[in-house]
């Protein structure tokens, strides 16, 4: 008896520890219960698998990325070995985030070839025109304009396709205008011949106003020898007919001529600016990509969900519901059926559900739908193991044994089927774990956990409550523990 | 209370109706995978192919105007630059025209920004706060389908592992029969749903799946290891121990399964509809996996 009352006082111990986490330790929601986006980014490699080192270094750049953007409590964490699962709450749109984060941002400082200022000339005159055929086609698309003008453009672009002796196979006219500036880009990036001067050379970027109009430009600061091997580079082409060319994944961002006066020294002082036509946000996402360094391997954003805030607390309240009805009716269910015995399983039922959330907040489980869906599911199979032990105690009772010796081999007899059923659960879990994505780890976590809990609370607490109340002589008789109508037989 | 269930009496009922509710299945997995439109054995959701799925709900004054899908359609297609999606697009209104819910191919998250905007100029206003977006890129479907299969045939091993080391061979055969047995019939339930209603399996009917591999293989662990204990020490014939055995652990059985439905139901009724697919799967495993826990899977025990 004194073993029993010390587990007694270790479960309302426990018991105590729970709510006392609970209070101070608030369970973490996850995006679908609390609204937000997450993005999961795949790292893109042509052959061979990504290596922990690179993981780690896209890893890096974009935290710093994240960073730069200024958005709140976000949540980056890697994924599967090449994955990275990014987590804006709240209302945050993902759209800029995505724009920045996608882009690999490899900065080159390239130099003219010699001699083909005419050729430059040209691809520069056909990069402006197409641009303009891509303004004057969204333009014309959103005003829901007939279809003279789009005609208009597609002859237009046919000309600039003969010009360069290229055809296009996209198949739409937002598809076929895309394909071609990015050829031309590729044509006049060409042009240019590689220096060993590059985005790993600077050391931080800004953006500001342009005085005499209102573009942005954005600033470079080279690190020491980065400034030096600027300076060269700009001395061997000052006062030449060369062009110096910014190139950001493969497409010029500015070519701009270096005068006379630098021929001596080249540029010093360790800046450049970008004068390209920037908008404000343009020129800040620029600035962001270029802090964080260019990434190592590109990536591609393969997942984007969002949740909007209202839904979120809907989803709350409706697992709420679920989580309460589905408890009150397995109660009713229980206690109808196994009258003081289901009592006490309803109580440990509770018991087992402080547990849980209180592992929950302490591990930290980041509570999801799915979680949820699994510690619902889970209330089941821990009622699981009472039923199996309160059919042996009904039949010891039915063959007439004692209460107390009843109830010791109902538990100790039923324990092995408990176990057994148990472990088939956990490896499920297990392997959900294992290879599952985000969402489904949640799941397989909660109804992991409760799994385990449930072994301590169905075989020990149960017990234990059952014991206590068997301690009370009004509480010790028969029919408190079997149906009536069946008593009789 | 005793129950008495003619179990060796019954017992070629018990193995045609399975025989049956198995070929019902096949039958579901063979017209789904050559007479459907997507023409593979269940109609595979978008966590498997990838596309865009959009939920938002309209702010309306009092009851939200009927509008048809078709015209909603016909704007969208006037005012859309990318005109490629808009011939797979989805379009459905639910709750009292309330809610709008898309389907289309999958986008980038700035042409899925374009939509929606779009959609607000013609149906809005829209309330921002309910929306409820998911792009999946084909690549990662492709991704998710290998993982969820692997999952499911590394676990399913490892159950069958277990259980092979833990019983002794013939009754490791019959549990891991009626396991699959299981798996199939609720893989066909879907098929067929599929073929019906065209309702689409993701992520979690994989998750379901493995959940009911576990909790099938728990319900006929109990039976048979009841069968075990009741074969060493009663006196009474080998097809009548294994008849009392089922009975003995009947109400348990049924019990169980009532406990874990319960709540099930209540996800049904009451949870988020991201849930509901996924607790009707789990449902029917249970009811399935009781069903050949106490029937099928002693059944088979039975001599002849």
């Amino acid at each position: 008896m004194k073993r029993r009352q010390g587990w007694l006082f270790f479960i309302i111990f426990l018991l105590t520890l729970s709510i006392y986490l609970l209070i101070n330790y608030p369970l973490q929601l996850g995006l679908d219960l609390q609204g937000g986006s997450q993005l999961t980014l795949q790292i893109i490699k042509e052959e061979g698998k990504v290596t922990r080192d690179e993981l780690e270094a896209v890893n890096s750049v974009i935290d710093k990325r994240v960073n730069n953007l200024g958005v709140s409590e976000s949540n980056l964490q890697t994924l599967g070995g090449d994955q990275l699962i990014l987590e804006l709450p709240g209302e945050q749109n993902p759209l800029v985030a995505s724009r920045v984060l996608g882009k690999t941002a490899l900065l080159e400082f390239r130099i003219q070839k010699e001699g083909t200022s005419k050729d430059l000339k040209t691809l520069q005159l056909q990069r402006l025109s197409i641009k303009e055929l891509i303004e004057q086609y969204s333009f014309e698309e959103k005003n829901q304009n007939n279809d003279n003008f789009l005609k208009v453009i597609q002859d237009d672009l046919k000309d600039i396709e003969q010009e360069l002796n290229y055809s296009s196979t996209s198949n739409d006219l937002y598809g076929m205008l895309i394909e071609i500036k990015k050829y031309v880009d590729k044509e006049i990036t060409n042009l240019f011949i590689k220096t060993d001067l590059s985005g790993k050379d600077l050391i931080n970027a800004g953006r500001r106003q342009e005085q005499t109009n209102s573009n942005w430009e954005v600033l470079l600061t080279f690190s020491n020898s980065g400034g030096e091997k600027f300076a060269e580079i700009t001395k061997s082409i000052a006062g030449s007919n060369q062009l110096l060319a910014i190139i950001l994944d493969g497409e010029s961002i500015s070519e701009a001529s270096v005068g006379n006066q630098f021929a001596s020294t080249g540029i010093t002082g360790g800046s450049a600016t970008i004068s390209g036509n920037f908008s404000a946000e343009n020129a800040k996402e620029l600035e962001v990509q270029l802090k964080g360094g260019s990434l190592p391997l590109p990536i591609e954003i393969v997942e984007t969900n969002t949740i909007g805030a209202l839904l979120g607390s809907k989803n709350i309240l409706k697992s709420l519901y679920a989580a309460i009805s589905g408890l009150i009716f397995v109660g009713i269910f229980m206690i109808f059926n196994y009258r003081i015995l289901g009592f006490v399983s309803v109580l440990s039922l509770v018991l087992y559900g402080f547990f849980n959330l209180a592992l929950y907040s302490l591990i930290p489980v980041t509570l999801t739908l799915p979680g949820i869906s699994g510690l619902i599911l889970s209330i089941g199979m821990a009622v699981d193991a009472n039923i199996l032990i309160f059919e042996r105690i009904r039949e010891e009772l039915y063959d007439g044994n004692t209460l107390t010796r009843s109830i010791d081999s109902g538990f100790q007899r039923a324990n092995s089927s408990i176990v057994d059923g148990h472990i088939t659960t956990l490896l499920s879990c297990f392997v959900l774990f294992l290879l599952g994505t985000n969402f489904v780890k949640g799941f397989a976590a909660t109804l992991g956990i409760g799994v385990l809990i449930s072994l301590f609370t169905s075989l020990n607490c149960s017990k234990t409550i059952l014991r206590f109340f068997t301690t009370y002589q009004s509480l010790r008789q028969k029919y408190l523990y079997l149906p009536k109508n069946n008593f009789s037989n | 209370m005793k129950y008495n269930l003619e179990l060796i009496k019954n017992k070629r009922k018990i193995i045609s109706f399975s025989t049956f509710l198995i070929l019902l299945s096949l039958l579901g997995i063979l017209y789904s995978t050559f007479n459907t439109s997507y023409k593979k054995p269940i109609n595979l959701g978008m966590d498997f192919v990838g596309g865009n799925e959009l939920r938002i709900e309209r702010v309306c004054e009092e009851e939200c105007s009927n509008v048809s899908p078709d015209l909603v359609l016909e704007n969208l297609r006037e005012i859309s630059i990318n005109k490629n999606f808009i011939n797979n697009i989805k379009l459905q209104f639910q709750n009292n025209n309330k809610l709008i819910s898309i389907r289309t191919p999958y986008l980038s998250i700035e042409e899925s920004n374009n939509l929606i905007t779009n959609l607000d100029n013609i149906i809005g206003p829209l309330n921002y706060e309910s929306k409820d977006s998911r792009l999946i890129g084909p690549k990662l479907g492709k991704r998710l389908l290998t993982n969820c299969v692997t999952s499911l045939l590394v676990s399913l091993f490892a159950i069958s592992l277990y259980i092979t080391i833990r019983f002794d061979k013939k009754y490791a055969l019959f549990a891991l029969l009626a396991l699959f047995h299981d798996l199939l019939i609720v893989f066909g339930i879907f098929s067929w749903l599929g073929i019906i209603l065209s309702v689409e399996v993701n992520t979690l009917f994989a998750v379901s799946l493995l959940t009911i591999a576990g909790y099938s293989v728990n319900d006929t662990v109990v039976i048979f290891d009841r069968i075990r204990e009741n074969l060493k020490s009663k006196e009474e014939g080998y097809n009548e121990t294994i008849q009392l055995s089922v009975n003995e652990s009947f109400r348990r059985t049924t019990f169980t399964s009532i406990t874990t439905l319960i709540p099930l139901l209540s996800i049904i009724l009451f949870g988020s509809y991201s849930l509901f697919w996924f607790s009707l799967a789990l449902s029917s495993g249970i009811i399935v996996g009781s069903y050949s826990s106490i029937l099928l899977a002693p059944s088979l025990l039975l001599k002849d």
